[in-house]
């Protein structure tokens, strides 16, 4: 009597067992899924900032006259953006794009009438957004490969993510030059 | 995300369906009862408690059959409809494309795995609202007012807390309950209105063993079920939303767009805005970003929204990060409580989290007015003297005369859906030139007069006026400007 109870309560429990690692085998595949489809998107934004880019300079030629190294600046920045190879020179060729874009958009400063053309607002207002996207890509990226990890690493979940050989993934940093540009002041003499 | 608040909205969404079921289940089995023990006392003689008892499954029968309807309208069509009652209009990126690309920005950030559907409502009280029973197949939608009084950071905060919604399943208990209701309560109005002329029927039939009479109890059986329920239901609905899901969907804007001072000044200007959504129906109220109904400031029991300023005040207080947790420390900060807003498990996102700078400021803003009047059919007519006539549908005459210079235009109305057109050049309503084309010099940026060739008439020309071509009002002869 004692004896099928035992049974039937070893059999419940290794039933509970099985369905919870499933459970959790299952939110693995999920994140790490979320992770590849983040990836992908950023791969989708930084195609898409180079395509705007020959459309930005097209407008903008006819009232920068005389900016030509601005100009050489961005495009030379996008081939060699569109060119990298590996997620190291990507990072760093599409750090030195944003950067190019930047200045780009500081010399329009002094041109208002190009300020004012509907056409370059609205090639303007699709490169913030893409801007934007890339930089939302990024975090959204980051913060499923954050979910990724901590699943990976605490216990329990990380036994069962040992088990079917789920890893960590690495946080995507893009260089920035600019940030790092940023001057440091210093109160100390 | 808020793994724990999304499965309690999953959970929640079951046990409101469930539970509908039930009561209705219930209420149909006791209204059957009584009308078949009175039906079997009046009409059908001596055999009150096996007719009372047979009556009673089939008010169980019926209210079942309505269950299941009332299911099938809130897992299908329901979000048409609310977008329906609201009086909302889809708009593509052609049409609006700041509202279009933030939109899509914080479908990146938040990862839904599908694009929201973006609509504009008529509307110049600044709102907002999210639909959507899963995060592939769901829509945000603003006023035109928001449109006209937000920046691109304050739309961006705006949408993101739509996102939240959808992301934290708000959105999908929302829908069910409110369209499970909203349905109820129509079927009892409509129901209470013809409930008035039938018993006339009923009591001319009933001596006559005709069906009629009892096709009418049936009905009244039915109505019996709508009534009792109807009010039920709407205080359950008012008790299951929490009001801490607009702080949830507050931190998950804050998060999205590491920004927490662009809802707060979206928030703030649509506090101090003056103007009521007057489209709203009451059913969407809990929908909306800030409650349409202007109960917000005080905060009641039947409010469905926390106080506005204290929203606006937590937000501002996130000087440190817009990590959720800088969200919960600057709730606690505000409200003095210690209160678990978020569950633990939640919050378990270690990193930190900073806030960006603003986005640098657009130097054009609020076209939004013209993309309105565009999408409801106006017509732009361009005068030579550079004011621009905007004429509403409504406008039956054919022919308008400009209240600055007064010259006659006339009034052509272009096939539907040529809406978007308008707004990228206006030069779509000069009427055709019956005679050969005339050619001019335009000055830029200076008055200007051009006789016509046709027949005389002199034609002035603001400096503002920036078309390519002008028709003589008098004759209709085409004027290039070169």
């Amino acid at each position: 009597m004692t004896g099928t109870i035992v049974f039937w309560v070893v059999v419940g429990i290794i039933v509970a067992l099985v369905i919870y690692v499933i459970g959790l085998y299952n939110s693995l595949v999920a994140l790490r899924n979320q992770v590849k489809n983040a990836w992908s998107q950023i791969d989708v934004q930084l195609k898409r900032r180079h395509d705007l880019i020959p459309n930005l300079v097209e407008t903008a030629r006819g009232y920068m006259k005389h900016e030509r190294e601005t100009f050489d600046a961005v495009t030379k920045a996008r081939a060699d953006a569109t060119g990298a190879r590996g997620v190291p020179q990507i990072a760093q060729a599409e750090g030195r794009l944003t950067d190019a874009l930047s200045k780009f958009m500081a010399v329009v400063e002094n041109y208002p009438e190009l300020k004012a053309n509907q056409n370059f607002l609205a090639v303007q207002e699709e490169l913030a957004s893409t801007e934007n996207r890339i930089a939302f890509a990024r975090q959204a990226y980051n913060d499923a490969a954050l979910f990724l990890n901590n699943k990976v690493e605490m216990f329990p979940s990380n036994i069962v993510a040992n088990m079917f050989a789920f890893t960590r993934e690495p946080f995507f940093e893009m260089e920035d030059a600019s940030e790092r540009a940023v001057p440091k002041v210093s109160f100390s003499s | 995300m808020f793994w724990q608040v999304i499965a309690a909205n999953k959970r929640n969404t079951v046990i409101l369906v469930v539970t509908m079921g039930v009561v209705l289940a219930l209420v149909g089995y006791f209204a059957g009862t009584l009308v078949g023990v009175w039906l079997g006392m009046t009409a059908y003689g001596p055999e009150p408690a096996s007719g009372g008892t047979n009556a009673g499954w089939v008010g169980m029968g019926v209210a079942l059959l309505v269950w299941f309807v009332l299911l099938l309208a809130a897992l299908l069509g329901s979000d048409e409809l609310f977008l329906g009652l609201a009086g909302a209009k889809e708009v593509s990126h052609d049409t609006y494309p700041q509202l279009f690309n933030v939109v899509e920005e914080m479908k990146i950030a938040s990862s839904l795995p599908a694009m929201p559907r973006v609509f504009i409502m008529d509307d110049p009280a600044p709102n907002a609202f999210a639909l959507g029973k899963s995060p592939k197949n769901c829509a945000v939608c603003v006023t035109a007012g928001l449109l006209a009084m937000c920046d691109r950071d304050e739309l961006q905060g705006v949408i993101a807390h739509e996102i939240g919604h959808i992301v934290n399943r708000d959105a999908l208990y929302l829908g069910v309950a409110a369209t499970m209701l909203g349905a109820v309560t129509i079927i009892s109005d409509t129901l209470l209105r013809s409930l008035r002329y039938a018993p006339v029927a009923r009591y001319r039939s009933s001596g006559t063993k005709g069906g009629r009479g009892l096709v009418n109890v049936w009905f009244i059986l039915v109505a019996f079920v709508f009534i009792i329920i109807s009010p039920i239901l709407s205080r359950i609905l008012y008790f299951s939303i929490s009001r801490r899901r607009e702080y949830l969907a507050d931190a998950t804007s804050a998060r999205l767009t590491r920004y927490p001072p662009g809802l707060a000044s979206a928030l703030e200007k649509i506090m101090l805005s003056p103007s009521i959504l007057t489209t709203a129906p009451r059913v969407i109220a809990p929908f909306y970003t800030v409650n349409p109904y202007k109960q917000d400031l005080e905060g009641g029991l039947f409010a469905t929204h926390p106080p506005l300023p204290q929203r606006i005040r937590i937000l501002k207080a996130m000087a440190t990060g817009a990590a959720f947790r800088d969200y919960v420390k600057a709730y606690w900060d505000v409200t003095h409580t210690r209160k678990q807003l978020i569950p633990v498990a939640d919050m378990q996102l270690g990193e930190a989290v900073g806030i960006r700078a603003p986005s640098p400021k657009a130097p054009e803003q609020g076209r939004a007015g013209d993309i309105i009047r565009a999408m409801n059919d106006f017509v732009f007519i361009p005068c030579s003297c550079g004011m621009t006539m905007k004429i509403p549908p409504e406008f039956a005459r054919g022919v308008v005369q400009c209240p600055r210079c007064g010259q006659d235009h006339t009034v052509e109305r272009p096939a539907k859906g040529a809406a978007s057109g308008i707004l990228a050049g206006a030069s779509a309503f000069t009427r055709q030139s019956p005679g050969e084309e005339q050619t001019e010099q335009r000055v830029i940026g200076a008055w200007q007069t051009l006789t016509c060739r046709g027949c005389g008439k002199n034609i002035p020309l603001s400096p503002v006026f920036n078309l390519t071509r002008v028709t003589c009002t008098r004759c209709g002869q085409l004027i290039r400007l070169t």
